[in-house]
């Protein structure tokens, strides 16, 4: 027996969200959104003055391109809300990547939550749910796309962010960011290696590296899954493989689930079937797996992707209908389930190179781009929003290539690079010429991109900035690598901290657990903080450090859900973003530090600095200057003019 | 009643739990309450997890 979704949900994951809708009628109208994440007004426009984008170029002159104003902050979940539902943070909720609980003061990711399951039947060592958990989406507010449904006009929403699980509202949809891999995460890469110590003592974040024995040249290693739920001990279900090494070659056969595969190194697998067995006389969950033999000798070393849901028997709901899913793998083959599947994270610890990167991100690109002809060819009428994430992940980790003035840009190594960015924009013009192909005279094309990316050359320590200016009070201020999540602050004592990439909270007596700022002195220590940020001065460069810092109750018009916002959005001046380790509830010493790290671009800044695309083959009937404003001008191609929700707002 | 504890609830919410707990399949209000005590402790228990709550918002790649 095959326990599939139903069975871990109610163990674990699952999901409680409602699901189909009853189509509709052909209204006849064709609309196609390309949604490209990330991609840069500013660095479009100049290659489309270059004429390296003709597609982008010919849509441009018979229609119109410019910038899309993007989100407050301009952050993929916050700004993709934004587009979804025509409203901003206060009325969608999701106002950062990182949310805090105040009652408890732990972060936790904004965009969905998981729940575990109830009640259980305890027999020996196993234990058998008896009622089930919920994956929640936490994106507040009703989608464009069922304003159209509601019309009878079909809507096909492939990988749309900020939608897991998946509506269920639109007559397509297949979940993309924020889709989680087997485990839970967002991705948790393997590294097996037979080399001592490797990575020793290093915290590798988003993934696990397992040194391995050979005997006889053969690798016995394990594949990890989430906590078996049917256990009352925790223990991860684990699904084994060998592998095999050639005693003269290069080269390994992996052995797992049923699968072989022969590797030379430098090779990547395809998708790899894997199977995890539940114990307790149930079956096991299914996912999939890719590998990468780096070296079998001197030392072996396989990398290992995030294992993913299998498309073709999904353990969670990732499409609607629920074997929407299994019809494009069917079509053209397994692919990337989890969202955001760039393994940036692998890169920056190290354990994939550049190249090694490169080449997983295009498998992964490939796989999205592949699957746009088939969808479009399928595609009849209504709405098709198509997206492609990888220029954004890309530019991520690459951006320095294109500033040789970037504190980590290589001279010997960086400049064999420096076109690469503009190859991938190059790809994505290719899929325009491909709906070009398609369309006709009569359909609306639109990109679109929900922000723009610059060089993050300066990080900004949020939390020891407040320390120096005497907002926040540490324990111990000798403290040396500060863990985060807020260990060293002296809560009796503190009237402000951050948590999150650009959030700035006021220490709230009756809100936050510890707080202490009245709500009387609220607004007064916000104005005063906010006059302070603004007046921070990089000594290294003489600018500002932030250039925006806006206040909650008066920069969000909608309503519903501002409360759980930040008291200030901080928008840091182009080139500088909060850092990692003050986003996460750290201090530290250092207010401003060079940013070292191969994430080297980003976009967590001032709005105003880092703006979208957005480019039509016609001009629309609705200007949308702003991504918010994008949804009911879409609306309005259909002939349909009313907002996408009763609204909330104030003024 | 809890292993010889006792517990004093208002007299409306024990009504309440009473009828949902049977909508719910619950075989007692012991059993209805000892679940629900149990999950939200275990918030707070997986709220104390910090090192998984870190390396899940590390697993965004924004936070290294």
């Amino acid at each position: 027996m095959r326990v599939r979704f139903a069975l871990l949900l109610i163990a674990a994951l699952g999901c409680g969200c409602a699901r189909g809708n009853g189509g509709g009628t052909a209204a006849g109208k064709r609309v196609v959104i390309l949604g490209f994440d990330g991609l840069d007004y500013g660095y479009t426009k100049k290659l489309m003055e270059e004429g390296k984008l003709p597609n982008f170029s010919r849509v441009a002159r018979e229609g119109s391109f410019g910038p899309l104003e993007t989100s407050i902050p301009p952050q993929s979940p916050v700004a993709w809300s934004n587009f979804i539902t025509g409203m901003d943070s206060g009325g969608h909720g999701i106002f950062d990547f990182v949310h805090r609980k105040p009652d408890t003061m732990t972060p936790y990711l904004s965009a969905s939550e998981v729940s575990g399951g109830g009640k259980t039947l305890k027999f020996g060592k196993c234990q058998f749910p008896l009622s089930g958990g919920s994956v929640e989406l936490l994106r507040r507010g009703r989608a464009f796309w069922e304003v159209l449904e509601n019309h009878g006009i079909e809507t096909t929403v492939i990988r749309m962010p900020a939608n897991f699980p998946p509506s269920g509202t639109a007559t397509r949809e297949l979940s993309g960011m924020g889709t989680p891999d087997i485990r839970g995460t967002y991705g948790e890469f393997s590294f097996y290696t037979s080399k001592l110590f490797a990575f020793a003592g290093e915290d590798i974040a988003g993934g696990q590296v397992y040194e391995v024995d050979i005997y006889d040249g053969v690798v016995e290693a394990k594949l990890y899954g989430p906590d078996n739920p049917f256990l009352i001990e925790t223990e991860k279900l684990a699904s084994d493989f060998t592998v095999y090494l050639d005693p003269k070659d290069p080269v390994a056969k992996i052995v797992a689930g049923s699968e072989e595969i022969v590797l030379r190194e430098g090779e990547w697998s395809g998708w790899v079937p894997v199977e995890f067995p539940f114990t307790c006389w149930i079956g096991g969950l299914q996912g999939m797996v890719r590998f990468y033999l780096r070296s079998v000798r001197p030392d072996f070393e396989l990398y290992a992707s995030p294992i993913q849901l299998d498309p073709m028997a999904p353990a969670l709901p990732i499409s609607t209908p629920e074997d929407y899913a299994t019809d494009l793998a069917k079509a053209g083959g397994r692919f990337y389930v989890q969202g955001l599947p760039e393994d940036t994270k692998a890169r920056e610890s190290g354990v994939l190179t550049t190249e090694e990167f490169l080449a997983q991100a295009r498998i992964a690109g490939k796989e999205f781009a592949d699957q746009f002809p088939y969808v479009l060819d399928h595609f009849e009428d209504g709405l098709l929003f198509f997206y492609l994430g990888n220029a954004d992940q890309i530019s991520h980790v690459m951006w320095k290539v294109l500033d040789p003035g970037h504190p980590a840009y290589d001279p010997e190594v960086d400049p064999k690079y420096a076109g690469l960015i503009e190859e991938v924009y190059v790809g994505l013009d290719g899929i325009v010429g491909q709906a070009l192909e398609r369309l006709s005279a009569d359909d609306t094309l639109i990109v679109m991109s929900d922000h723009g990316f610059a060089s993050w050359r300066r990080s900004f320590h949020l939390n020891a900035w407040l320390k120096e200016k005497g907002y926040l009070v540490v324990k111990d201020p000798g403290m040396e690598d500060d863990p985060g999540l807020f260990v060293n602050v002296d809560w009796a004592h503190t009237r402000a901290y951050g948590i999150g990439l650009n959030a700035l909270y006021i220490n709230l007596k009756g809100r936050e657990s510890n707080g202490i700022v009245p709500e009387e002195k609220r607004k007064a220590l916000m104005d005063e903080i906010a006059a302070a940020l603004l007046a921070e001065v990089d000594p290294k460069t003489g600018g500002p450090v932030v250039t925006k810092a806006y206040q909650r109750d008066d920069t969000y018009k909608d309503r519903g859900y501002l409360e759980i916002g930040p008291d200030i959005i901080v928008g840091t001046a182009k080139g500088t973003r909060i850092s990692g380790h003050s986003a996460l509830g750290a201090v530290g010493k250092e207010v401003l530090t060079d940013n070292v790290d191969e994430w080297s671009g980003d976009h967590l800044m001032d709005h105003e600095t880092v703006p979208g695309i957005l480019l039509a083959n016609r001009p629309l009937k609705k200007p949308a200057p702003r991504l918010q404003d994008l949804a009911e001008s879409v609306l309005l191609e259909f002939g349909i003019d009313e907002s996408i929700q009763p609204r909330e707002r104030e003024n | 009643m809890f292993g010889g504890g006792r517990i004093k609830l208002d007299k409306d919410l024990l009504a309440r739990v009473k009828k949902y707990s049977d909508i719910a399949g619950y075989s007692s209000v012991e059993e209805f309450i000892t679940h629900a005590l149990e999950k939200e402790l275990s918030k707070l228990e997986d709220a104390g997890s910090e090192e998984e709550i870190k390396k899940r918002l590390k697993g965004l790649g924004y936070i290294s």
